[in-house]
């Protein structure tokens, strides 16, 4: 118990500064799942269209007045800087010029360079835009020859086009753990991997500091009971922290979790565990502070980039998918998906996938423990 | 006496390994995990890419056959169908095997598993598909005569827009998950800039009192750790492009050697910022470690290194933030310079970054003014 | 009369409640090795500091070399050369490169330096460990380092806080001689140290300090007169009556008797042949005893002469 009580002072000592860490990782947190997947994909297909009309006809107004019909049509200065900063920072999804002529070219089917469209990055916007603008023409064009004159057509056109579809969004996502939400637990593991090593790691490298080590190695402490040590008073300090981010979790969620958020809680927690037990290997090596701090956001980052917790995991690679696979923030990443409906649930998968974190716990202490073995207690037999 | 000061601070800055290795290691090894996970995203995410879609028939619409034969054999098909019966669809749907399900009726009608942009995409093309074949049920009703004509031009395989590329940069959107990264690594520059105070404060360290002893001005001997930092900090850096350029080969435009400026200037900011930080009153140094950290995620993380949109978001809601979150400016400088013609944008963001170290620098040899302390 | 290198008037320094330094006032004439001698705590470390500039202090004023000492008092900071308590130098420089660096704070002339250097080095003995990096170094010889840096430039005042702290008797007695010698070239030492010892064998002027007060001056020789005792008897003795005890203070010449952990304690003041006197009264008493000794007065006698305690405590 010792050993516990010494991690419990030297934790108080540095309490302070990981304070800060777990105050910015919630200010991070919250953000990001308010931010996260919503703006990833498309809320609802409105574009933000910005049009300059330089024909001027009543073809190419009952065109801008098609656009309007289905889109919001926002209007800028025509200058190629000001038109680019719009289009960056998302203020428009595209813009637009109906060129001089758009009559005429209706009329004699010229239609090549009908219309100029501004980029800076491809994008579904681009090529729904050009294939929406396609289509529109090729139906003008269809009334024109089956005997409209062109004004005529486009107004027909428009009428044919605003027919509604039957559509219908076939909804697999579970109402307990509502997607907003999901994404909290989606972005779970880099908070949890940032936190607890930046605030666990001094506290374990103090302890593990090889003249306290080896002082503590000459009283009749066992080198695994001290390590053994060392990961419960850990434990007690990470369920501390995951505590805190759950309550916040609770505020996000709007009361006490129910359901399918239980399961999240729960994957939530084990991959707490697979951060301290990172956080235990990592400081069996004296990397120093700022090691800890940049060593930390490599395996953060980094893993989170790979196994899709920032980038979805559709969009990997085959083989980063498959390398990934060796990372626990994959499995966790996985489970989570099922769980917000992002792919199929199946219950015995998700006991698996929990399973694989909890053997990827097993296996990042059994090896912290040979390490300390090794390094503070070159003769085995001493051990007895 | 400077440059006394000068070169021991570099041999100093060059053995404490721990830093020097982990401002290397660290954009690396990130860069690399970057270039892995985004390799293949620029392809599916917002690039173009094809749509798995079931199609169930209650009897065989060849018209629709004929019209998706037609669409595959495109280069860039953006469709790509699979006959299948109902039942088997909704699985693939829910397996996520199909990003929807036509279902071939009178007309057609579509199920689809989202609001994205797929499913836009997909309801656009069953109605258009819809709207063709009441243009072409009409025209054959009104005017049969003209009706090969409808069909004719409604075949007719246009492009109605011609592209104007707004700059000639760079369009992979990604690019600047790079550029945040470049920007992380000069903002962690604040960790070798913590130091500076460290050993020149009497009040903080042992060498610190005993520099103080010296005839050597502390001005001096601060000015020469500064600079020694910024040319340690600045070597990180231009290694850090370096590789990001060569090895990771990523593009960043045709003005690279102002990059690398922008980069170092980049890495001043950094060290400047920890001087800064290093210098307020007596807090232990974990502490202020911690603080430098921090301070670096947040801003990091509202310049969109994690989460790509996060400065679109900032943008919106506090556009002044982006003028001068650090890393945000850093990365912004990049993106300028691939992004836009002329050099004002650049200039600008490069003038923010030399106005904010000055004004860190500022501040920290203000605090560090004071020569007596009221405690040791 | 020799110059007055530093003279430190009625200084008053407070940490808070804390009065650390209560009117202290001190004169250190050229060519002295002063002794600040005092209990840890007594406030020695905070006058070097108040000394050097480092610390603010409430009241009074510091002159060295006849100058007020400020923090930006470069010229006078050239003549000085510190010894901390803290072993200060660059873990990443080699022991040569450290001496450079420390010597370059004073000295610009490359040349010059080389040869400070080189002589400081030598001063100390660190020949051998020339390209040694200082974690490699043992105790004794990172404070010899600590030392040389301190003194590389030659300094004309030479400001030494206990120095001697955790080093090896082989190490310390090199470092003692070492700042005879400086003495010897011309330097003033300014020396503090909880060892009495040490400032015994090569102060020629001693200053003790107990709660931030001086409350003795003078050479080792007036300071042993301050003290009423002359003579120091030390008896190992089992079980004593208290009886008996009181009988030898009663002795003649005997101001105090103690016995404390079967030692039997005389102090005595003046008169011969005291030793005589006690051992003849215990024989007569049948009392058997072990070891005897006697001992002059030390500088201990006269800090508890004074203070009513000893200098250091019976542990250390």
């Amino acid at each position: 118990m010792q050993i516990f009580k010494a991690f419990m002072k030297v934790l108080k000592k540095k309490l302070p500064s990981g304070l800060i860490y777990i105050v910015v990782f919630l200010c991070i947190a919250v953000p990001m799942a308010l931010n996260g997947k919503e703006s990833e994909k498309y809320e609802d297909s409105t574009l933000k269209i910005c049009i300059f009309d330089e024909d001027d006809t009543p073809e190419s107004k009952a065109l801008i007045e098609y656009i309007d019909k289905k889109h919001d049509i926002v209007s800028f200065e025509k200058d190629k800087d000001i038109l680019f900063d719009k289009l960056y920072w998302e203020e428009a999804d595209y813009a637009l010029t109906i060129n001089k002529g758009y009559s005429k070219a209706l009329e004699s089917g010229d239609t090549n360079d009908m219309f100029g469209c501004y980029r800076v990055h491809y994008s579904y916007a681009t090529v729904y835009m050009e294939t929406y603008l396609n289509e529109y023409v090729s139906s003008v064009r269809a009334f024109i020859a089956g005997g409209q004159d062109s004004y005529k057509a486009a107004i027909s056109a428009v009428d044919a086009l605003s027919e509604e579809t039957e559509v219908e969004i076939a909804d697999n996502s579970d109402p307990d753990y509502p997607e907003r939400f999901s994404s909290y637990f989606q972005y779970m593991p880099y908070i949890l991997i940032s936190v607890l090593m930046n605030t666990l790691c001094p506290v374990l490298m103090t302890l593990n500091r090889k003249d306290i080590r080896y002082r503590t190695n000459c009283s009749c402490v066992r080198p695994n009971r001290y390590t053994v040590q060392l990961f419960a008073g850990s434990t007690v300090f990470v369920t501390a922290v995951w505590l805190i981010l759950m309550i916040a979790g609770l505020f996000m969620y709007g009361g006490v979790f129910k359901g399918n958020a239980w399961l999240a809680v729960l994957n939530s927690f084990i991959f707490a565990l697979v951060s301290t037990s990172i956080a235990v290997l990592v400081s069996s090596f004296n990397i120093g502070a700022n090691g800890v701090s940049l060593l930390t956001q490599i395996i953060g980052l980094g893993m989170c980039f790979l196994c899709g917790v920032f980038v979805p995991t559709a969009f990997l690679g085959k083989e980063v998918r498959a390398a990934a696979n060796f990372l626990p923030a994959s499995w966790y990443i996985k489970a989570n998906d099922m769980l917000d409906g992002s792919a199929v649930f199946d219950g015995s998968k998700l006991a698996a996938y929990i399973l694989i974190e909890v053997a990827f716990i097993v296996t990042i202490f059994i090896v912290a423990l040979l390490i300390h073995r090794i390094k503070y207690n070159d003769s085995d037999s001493l051990d007895g | 006496m400077f440059l006394h000061e000068l070169k021991y601070e570099l041999l100093v800055c060059l053995r404490v390994k721990e830093i020097l290795i982990w401002m290397i290691i660290f954009p690396v090894c990130l860069g690399a995990f970057f270039k892995m996970a985004l390799y293949n995203v620029y392809e599916k995410d917002i690039g173009f890419s094809t749509i798995e879609v079931a199609v169930v028939e209650n009897s065989p619409n060849t018209a629709l056959h004929t019209v998706l034969d037609n669409i595959e054999k495109q280069d860039d098909a953006f469709l790509k169908a699979t006959y299948t019966d109902k039942e088997e669809a909704e699985k693939l749907l829910q397996n996520k095997e199909v990003s929807g399900i036509i279902f071939s009726d009178a007309e057609l009608t579509l199920t689809v598993d989202g609001k994205g942009m797929r499913s836009t995409m997909l309801s656009d093309f069953v109605k258009t598909y819809n709207d063709r074949q009441r243009i072409i049920t009409e025209a054959v009703k009104n005017d049969p005569v003209s009706a090969q004509a409808v069909i004719d031009e409604l075949s007719k395989d246009i492009s109605t827009c011609t592209e104007i590329p707004l700059n000639d940069g760079n369009p992979n959107y990604y690019v600047q998950y790079f550029y945040n990264l470049i920007a992380m690594v000069a903002i962690f520059g604040s960790l070798t800039g913590l130091h500076i105070t460290i050993n020149n404060q009497a009040n903080l360290s042992a060498l610190g009192a005993r520099k103080n002893c010296s005839p050597t001005p502390k001005s001096i001997s601060t000015l020469a750790s500064l600079i020694g930092s910024i040319i340690i900090q600045g070597g990180c850096m231009v290694i850090c492009v370096t590789y990001i350029k060569y090895v990771l080969k990523v593009d960043f435009g045709s003005h690279l050697p102002l990059v690398y400026i922008s980069a170092f200037i980049g890495g001043i900011l950094g060290v400047s910022l920890g001087f800064f930080v290093g210098s307020i009153g007596r807090i232990r140094t974990d502490m202020k470690t911690s603080i430098l950290i921090s301070v670096s995620l947040l801003s990091c993380f509202l310049s969109g290194l994690m989460v790509g949109n996060m400065k679109v978001t900032v943008q919106k809601n506090l556009p002044w933030f982006n003028k001068i979150n650090p890393a945000a400016v850093i990365s912004d400088s990049f993106h300028c310079l691939d992004y836009y013609k002329g050099y004002d944008m650049f200039i600008t963001k490069i003038v923010t970054m030399l106005v904010i170290s000055a004004i860190f620098m500022l501040l920290g040899f203000i605090m560090i003014r004071r020569k007596k302390y009221a405690d040791l | 009369m020799e110059r007055t290198v530093v003279k430190i008037d009625n200084l008053v320094k407070r940490y808070g409640e804390l009065t650390a330094l209560d009117h202290f006032s001190l004169e250190i004439k050229e060519g002295e090795i002063l002794g600040l001698l005092g209990p840890n705590g007594s406030g020695k470390t905070t006058t070097i500091n108040c000394l050097l500039s480092l610390l603010s202090f409430d009241k009074g004023r510091i002159e060295i070399f006849g100058k007020e000492m400020t923090p930006t008092s470069y010229d006078i900071k050239k003549e000085i050369g510190i010894i901390m308590q803290n072993v200060a130098v660059f873990d990443e420089l080699t022991v040569y490169e450290n001496i450079d660096y420390f010597c370059g704070l004073y000295i610009n002339d490359k040349a010059k330096r080389k040869e400070y250097v080189e002589e400081a080095v030598k001063f100390v003995g660190l020949e051998d460990f020339l390209k040694f990096h200082p974690k490699k170094l043992s105790g004794g010889l990172l404070r010899r380092l600590n030392i040389a840096c301190g003194i590389a430039h030659k300094p004309k005042l030479i400001i030494l806080d206990e120095p001697t702290v955790a080093v090896d008797p082989q190490s310390r007695n090199k470092i003692l001689e070492g700042i005879q010698e400086l003495n010897k070239n011309g330097a003033t030492v300014i020396y503090t140290s909880h060892y009495m010892e040490e400032v015994e064998q090569i102060c020629t002027r001693i200053a003790i300090m107990d709660k931030g007060k001086k409350i003795a001056e003078g050479t080792k020789d007036e300071l042993k007169r301050m003290t009423r005792n002359t003579e120091t008897i030390i008896i190992e003795i089992l079980d004593l009556p208290k009886a008996i005890q009181d009988k030898i203070s009663g002795l003649p010449h005997v101001y105090k008797a103690d016995y404390d952990d079967d030692k039997l304690t005389v102090y005595c003041s003046g008169g011969k042949h005291n030793l005589l006197r006690v051992l003849d009264l215990l024989q007569k008493e049948e009392l058997s005893f072990g070891r005897v000794y006697s001992e002059l007065p030390t500088l201990n006698d006269v800090f508890l002469e004074i203070t009513g305690k000893a200098l250091r405590d019976k542990e250390e």
